[in-house]
């Protein structure tokens, strides 16, 4: 290789110097933290301020079994508790769909009524810790906010978020089995119902974690992820909700890979590019508009099945990166994360590494303590430059949303991860275990047992779930499913109220996304295994 | 000599993909057809699409654990129909000793994520001309 360049492709000098940031105009560019364009921070630096949010993905079987581990992970300091879905949930079906018992509980925790969010959350103090949702974001909101008012516990007071993932979601790794209208109208319809009823929680979570993982690189991780927030804004103050009322609970959880730099330069860019363009282009003039939540996962797509102690260091180093750009919340991608999901030990592990980063480095005790770098802030200023670039670059193309139900996103998804196996496999892009300092899987044994162990799926839920059935009102279930129906067909009406009181009345996730699907010409069940009750 | 035809499908809700467009491609680099009947698959619809399209090799990416309750119903399929189509697995979640049990209930070959995926096409055509 002639020129070394960072990860996504930007040339590097062999050292900075003044002379790279000889304009850097530091008011208009940087200012302290806390004060506009909040490259340096959203909030102002305080002595006591310093840490983060610390979670650690969780879900696997029951919700009652994912509940044993949120408590296991508070009991030993997590501050927030970080789900996910099992597959079945992921596709917005019910356990009990014949072609979904196999995989029930093995990936993530298996959600689709009501009581099974309030055995989620039971026990855990709603009122002092975050709740952050991966999993179909208006079944989460509707979840979250139906079990906290039969709890007593005020709704507005709520902290947490959901991902929404319109556009991207079919590319890359999940399967709605939706077309991207009603995708787009449950994003959009969602967070304009939690602005309302639950104002303290980031309904709007931009997910660019799994853009990134997908193997597209730090700028194009950015810029797909600003296209789809710039696509709802548009769409939410379109509706006329006031920008300043839901821009505040706008979230980005970003990705963080091995390029170290490139990372913080990413983060700190995406601040200052977020902050110009709700000011500029959406005229949001709240403070708190502008200074975006950045909440982080460590990258699963950067961890090995080779020598997965491995793993345990990459987690580290890229954790330590983001709590040096200033991030509010990590979660660190566990060690056994390319065989399951987290084992009790490698959660433990993941914790006690963002403790062992908070309490002992002191890396928390000052401010963007990077701000002024030489090399930072040069890189800084062209992740921002090709970030805005791309995204330019992708609106000039037409509307985003035929772009996506045409596959231009698909396409550079697809592109993306061969580049990246490609890179590994001619060794451009070094792995260690992987093409540079391998050893035999007869040495390699370390952690092994931990990693590859693994678990029946929750085949009790399926007999669960069909006594439910069958012990339901069903004319209340068929009343609340009609009107979702109507709602639904109406194309304009917001979804939320129809789907809250559906799963209310004891309708199921798959039922209530079956009748939306329905609504919209397509199959109510994907695999044609279930009919519609209504 | 016509072309090897090789299917490649995903089982069940494994909503993973790259994978199995990855092999695919590479399939269809070194000369062969692939028949690409992509995700949600179960077991009767792959026996149909693998009849149907006179496929040499049944290749299946799993990056979930359903292909182990799968796998019994399709090979237990396979058998019924008098059909000695070799079913090859690929995939992130297959562990060696998974393999080893994999073999032994008849699977041809297997790649796990230590596997040498360059190695994929031979192994396809080795076991389609040795039917």
């Amino acid at each position: 290789m002639t020129e070394r360049q960072s990860y996504s492709g930007i040339p590097l000098k062999p050292v900075y110097t003044p002379a790279d940031v000889a304009g850097l105009d530091y008011a208009a560019r940087l200012n302290d933290p806390g004060a506009y364009p909040y490259t340096r921070g959203r909030r102002p630096a305080t002595q006591e301020a310093g840490g983060w949010i610390q979670h650690e993905l969780s879900g696997e079987g029951t919700p009652l079994r994912s509940n044993a581990q949120f408590r296991y992970l508070i009991a030993h300091g997590a501050t927030g508790v970080d789900v996910i879905g099992d597959t079945p949930t992921m596709a917005w079906l019910d356990p009990d769909n014949p072609a979904a018992v196999h995989a029930v509980g093995t990936q993530g925790v298996s959600l689709c009524r009501l009581e099974d969010y309030r055995e989620l959350y039971d026990g855990l103090p709603l009122d002092r810790i975050t709740v952050s949702h991966s999993l179909p974001a208006p079944f989460a909101i509707a979840g979250l906010y139906l079990s906290a008012k039969a709890r007593g516990v005020d709704p507005k007071g709520l902290r947490g978020s959901a991902i929404q993932v319109p556009f991207y979601c079919e590319d890359c790794g999940y399967a709605t089995h939706m077309p991207f209208a009603l995708r787009l109208r449950l994003a959009v319809d969602s967070i304009e119902f939690a602005t309302r009823t639950m104002p303290k929680f980031h309904a709007f979570l931009e997910d660019t974690y799994y853009i990134s993982d997908g193997g597209l690189d730090a700028v194009e991780e950015m810029a797909l992820g600003f296209v789809e927030i710039r696509y709802i804004v548009r769409e939410l103050t379109r509706r006329g909700v006031p920008v300043d009322s839901f821009a505040p609970r706008i979230a980005i959880l970003v990705n963080c890979r091995m390029d170290l730099f490139e990372e913080i330069a990413k983060i700190r860019a995406t601040r200052r590019l977020f902050a110009r363009m709700l000011r500029e282009e959406f005229g949001a003039q709240d403070p708190r508009s502008l200074a975006v939540n950045i909440t982080s996962h460590t990258s699963g797509l950067t961890l090995t099945a080779q020598q997965p102690v491995n793993n345990v260091v990459r987690g580290a180093v890229q954790a330590l990166a983001l709590a040096l750009a200033g991030v509010q919340a990590i979660e660190i991608s566990a060690f056994d994360e390319a065989f399951r999901t987290p084992s009790p030990e490698a959660h433990l592990t993941a914790l006690r590494t963002q403790q062992t980063i908070q309490l002992e480095t002191n890396v928390t005790g000052v401010a963007d303590p990077l701000g002024g770098a030489y090399y930072v802030e040069a890189l800084t200023d062209e992740m921002e430059r090709r970030i805005a670039e791309m995204v330019a670059k992708i609106e000039g193309m037409g509307d985003p949303a035929a772009l996506c139900d045409g596959g231009w996103f698909r396409a550079l998804f697809q592109n993306a991860m061969e580049r990246y196996a490609r890179q590994i496999k001619e060794g451009r892009l070094p792995k260690v275990g992987v093409n540079v300092h391998r050893m035999s899987d007869e040495e390699d044994t370390l952690l092994r047992d931990v990693a590859e162990r693994k678990f029946e799926p929750c085949r009790e839920r399926v007999a669960e779930l069909r006594e439910f059935r069958r012990a339901r009102d069903p004319r209340g279930v068929g009343d609340a499913l009609s009107r979702m129906r109507r709602v639904t067909e109406t194309k304009t009406d917001n979804l939320m109220p129809a789907l809250v009181a559906a799963l209310e009345a004891g309708a199921t996730m798959g039922e209530i996304t079956g009748v939306m699907r329905a609504g919209y010409g397509h199959p109510y069940d994907p695999f044609g295994m279930t009919e519609s009750p209504v | 000599m016509r072309p090897l035809r090789v299917l490649i499908g995903t089982l069940g809700l494994d909503q993973h993909e790259v994978g199995a467009v990855a092999v695919a491609r590479q399939l269809r680099d070194a000369g062969m057809e692939v028949v690409y009947v992509g995700r949600f698959q179960l077991p009767p619809a792959i026996v149909k699409a693998a009849v149907d399209e006179a496929v040499d090799v049944i290749g299946l990416s799993c990056h979930s654990w359903e292909y182990l309750y799968y796998l019994d119903e399709l090979m237990a399929l396979l058998r019924e129909r008098g059909l000695a189509i070799p079913v090859v697995l690929g995939g992130s979640v297959l562990t060696a000793a998974d393999a080893r049990a994999l073999e032994a209930k008849g699977v041809a070959a297997v790649f796990g994520p230590t596997s040498a995926v360059e190695d994929i096409p031979a192994t396809i055509e080795r076991l389609a001309r040795a039917r």
